[in-house]
């Protein structure tokens, strides 16, 4: 059987998607990566998932269901952490349990890197593993990551500068996916709104914002939300925030409120968290949306 | 939090503190935590900011809580919790992490209790643990005797009766006194020849299953329908690992779990995750006869356990009962629920 991999297109994706595609492209596997979210993948990964997990656990679901009959390897890395001071929420350190509990995949069709920034040895560990269950050496292995490194951190694309209007802060595999984030992100363009997103920060500023939170915000993703809220609001081109997160998810759950209580409410700017679910009627969403840009403006009127 | 608060609080009284303890959970407690927290956060969080809201009503001018550090939303209660109680009050929040918890209780209660010297400080918190693994042991005893005895109620009231005993304790001695007496007492009331009963795993979230408020009082309800009830989670046990075992670099909850859990899960997901799934397997390997999984709802460690259990009953065919608890639930729901369950497993047991 050739070897070829596939990569669901969610959760970390949209973060790391570049650099894993280009890891294993270096290494000659061909990648395929499931395409863009539709109803259908959803409602899929619904049906599949345990009622009560996230939305965007359940899109995953749904996501690597798709790749399960065109790839022989699925590639699920376990990111426990991978910023020293930070934690990630539970699911994603049980992200391959899930997906191997959930379609009883046996284990070597599951590429498995395991990343936790407190052990040492980690990165070369992840490496040896992802080469190792596609037939590479460690060292090749390496010395494509190196190349797809390279290759991912040039083209990122956060330069601190958006002239905008409108923060749109979120989770970025909420934000970048069409279904969810993308959605509000796209009513916001169609009323000619200029919008920013966490995105348009370098990761660096946005954690040296979040450290200055007192008691420190420990989830990772969290963190850097909670240091996008701060320089949103503080920065003076801002006219609004638009906080979205899911329903179910742990950590926003209580870090929205906290930045609710010490940020927002303090900020005097207006701002509106909008949760989203997977039940369908996007005219809740549209509704608030439009009603918050309403509020934008005749603020800026005043 | 169930029986882990009289303890505490008469380790805080010897050392001269007064204590005001917020009343018994009930349901004015449920509506005054829901109603000062954010909808989407778990039922603990709910619970304990009604708990602070009252001892605050009794006059309490400081609280004591627990935070840990992790994946799970636990090691995120206090910071939330302290910004909103801090509104239009003054409020000393003292919050203790689970991973360095004897060194931070020994400190807050130097701050405390000024007065109480080093040796006092230690003596009363190596009794308060010593009390809290007396409560697991008659706890277990009464999960062990109550289904075997004729009238299984007062079984459970000899474990009421011997819990307030032992909470008052003033000295090692006096401890295991009380529980070997009451253990003892339990024993008898039980036949030697009785019959094997139905073995059911507790198994979930620490909070759930420890408040009886919050789990609806299953054990009891087990025990009264004839069922022997194993409960993985134990405040003492708890207490002893996490204050002197891994304080001494004894304990590693990860390493003890993990093991136990292979092949269905082979990572610390925070919380109670790897050890519901870890216990579930022992169980099923054990012959137990059900699984009961407890949690609150939206329990980002337990979901993502959910996912092993759900395979592990299958693989092993066993009946699995799933109880996702909010400030919704209701005593007859969960009762309902149970009792179909325990009707499944005794005729399942009958059949084969």
């Amino acid at each position: 059987m050739t070897i070829s991999v596939g990569i669901p297109r969610a959760l970390l994706f949209h973060e790391f998607g570049e650099l894993w595609q280009g890891f294993f492209t270096n290494l000659g596997i061909p990648v395929s990566v499931s395409a863009a979210t539709t109803k259908t993948v959803l409602d899929r990964g619904a049906s599949l998932a345990v009622d009560e997990s996230c939305l965007p656990l359940k899109l995953y679901l749904g996501h690597a269901e798709s790749l399960l009959g065109c790839s022989s390897h699925l590639f699920v890395p376990r990111i426990a952490c991978y910023h020293r001071d930070y934690y990630l929420c539970a699911k994603f350190a049980g992200l391959p349990d899930i997906v191997r509990n959930t379609f009883g995949l046996s284990a070597d069709r599951l590429i498995v890197p395991d990343v936790d920034g407190r052990r040492p040895l980690c990165g070369i560990n992840a490496v040896r593993t992802a080469a190792g269950a596609v037939g590479r050496s460690t060292f090749a292995g390496l010395a494509s990551l190196r190349r797809a490194l390279a290759a991912w951190r040039a083209q990122s694309r956060a330069d601190g500068t958006a002239g905008a209007k409108v923060a749109v802060i979120g989770h970025s595999y909420i934000l970048h996916d069409p279904l969810l984030g993308g959605e509000i992100l796209a009513l916001l363009a169609g009323r000619n709104v200029a919008t920013a997103t966490p995105d348009d920060i370098p990761a660096g500023e946005l954690y040296a914002e979040a450290k200055k939170f007192a008691p420190a915000v420990h989830w990772q993703l969290s963190a850097k939300l909670a240091g996008a809220t701060r320089h949103f609001a503080l920065r003076p081109d801002i006219a609004g925030l638009v906080l979205v997160s899911c329903f179910g998810c742990g950590p926003d759950s209580l870090v929205n409120e906290y930045l609710e209580q010490r940020v927002l409410k303090a900020c005097g700017k207006p701002y509106v968290i909008i949760s989203l679910d997977e039940h369908t009627g996007r005219a809740g969403v549209a509704t608030r949306v439009e009603a918050f840009w309403d509020l934008v403006e005749w603020r800026r009127r005043l | 939090m169930g029986n882990m608060s009289a303890p505490v609080r008469h380790m805080l009284e010897s050392l001269a503190v007064e204590v005001a303890e917020a009343p018994p959970i009930s349901r004015r407690t449920v509506e005054l935590g829901t109603l000062h927290s954010p909808e989407g956060v778990c039922l603990p969080y709910k619970l304990n900011m009604g708990n602070f809201l009252e001892g605050l009503e009794r006059g309490a001018d400081t609280i004591v809580t627990m935070c840990g550090a992790g994946k799970c939303r636990f090691g995120f209660y206090g910071a939330v919790q302290q910004t909103a109680l801090a509104k239009g009050r003054e409020v000393a929040f003292c919050s203790l992490d689970t991973e360095r918890l004897l060194p931070d209780m020994y400190r807050f209660l130097r701050r405390a209790a000024p007065a109480a010297g080093r040796l006092a400080v230690a003596g009363s918190i190596a009794l308060a643990v010593k009390k809290l693994r007396a409560l697991d042991a008659l706890n277990d005893a009464k999960n062990y005797f109550g289904p075997r005895a004729d009238a299984p109620q007062r079984i459970i009231d000899l474990c009421e009766y011997g819990a307030g005993e032992i909470a008052l304790a003033d000295s090692f001695a006096e401890v295991n006194y009380s529980r070997d007496l009451i253990a003892g007492v339990m024993g008898s009331y039980c036949r030697a020849d009785a019959p094997q009963p139905p073995r059911v795993a507790l198994v979930g979230e620490f909070y759930v299953l420890l408040e009886p408020y919050a789990n609806h009082w299953i054990e009891n309800a087990l025990i009264r329908q004839g069922v022997e009830v194993k409960k993985f989670v134990r405040a003492g046990g708890w207490a002893y690992a996490k204050t002197l075992l891994q304080t001494f670099g004894l304990f590693n909850e990860e390493r003890e779990y993990l093991e136990q859990a292979r092949p269905y899960f082979s990572h610390h997901v925070g919380g109670d995750g790897l050890k519901s799934v870890g216990t579930s397997l022992w169980s099923a390997r054990q012959g137990y006869d059900g699984i009961i999984h407890a949690f609150p709802f939206g329990c980002m460690p337990e979901i993502v356990a959910q996912y092993a259990l759900k395979n592990i009953v299958a693989d092993y065919g066993l009946p699995l009962l799933t109880l996702s608890i909010d400030e919704h639930a209701s005593d007859v729901g969960i009762a309902t629920r149970l009792e179909a369950f325990v009707d499944c497993i005794k005729r399942k047991k009958n059949v084969t």
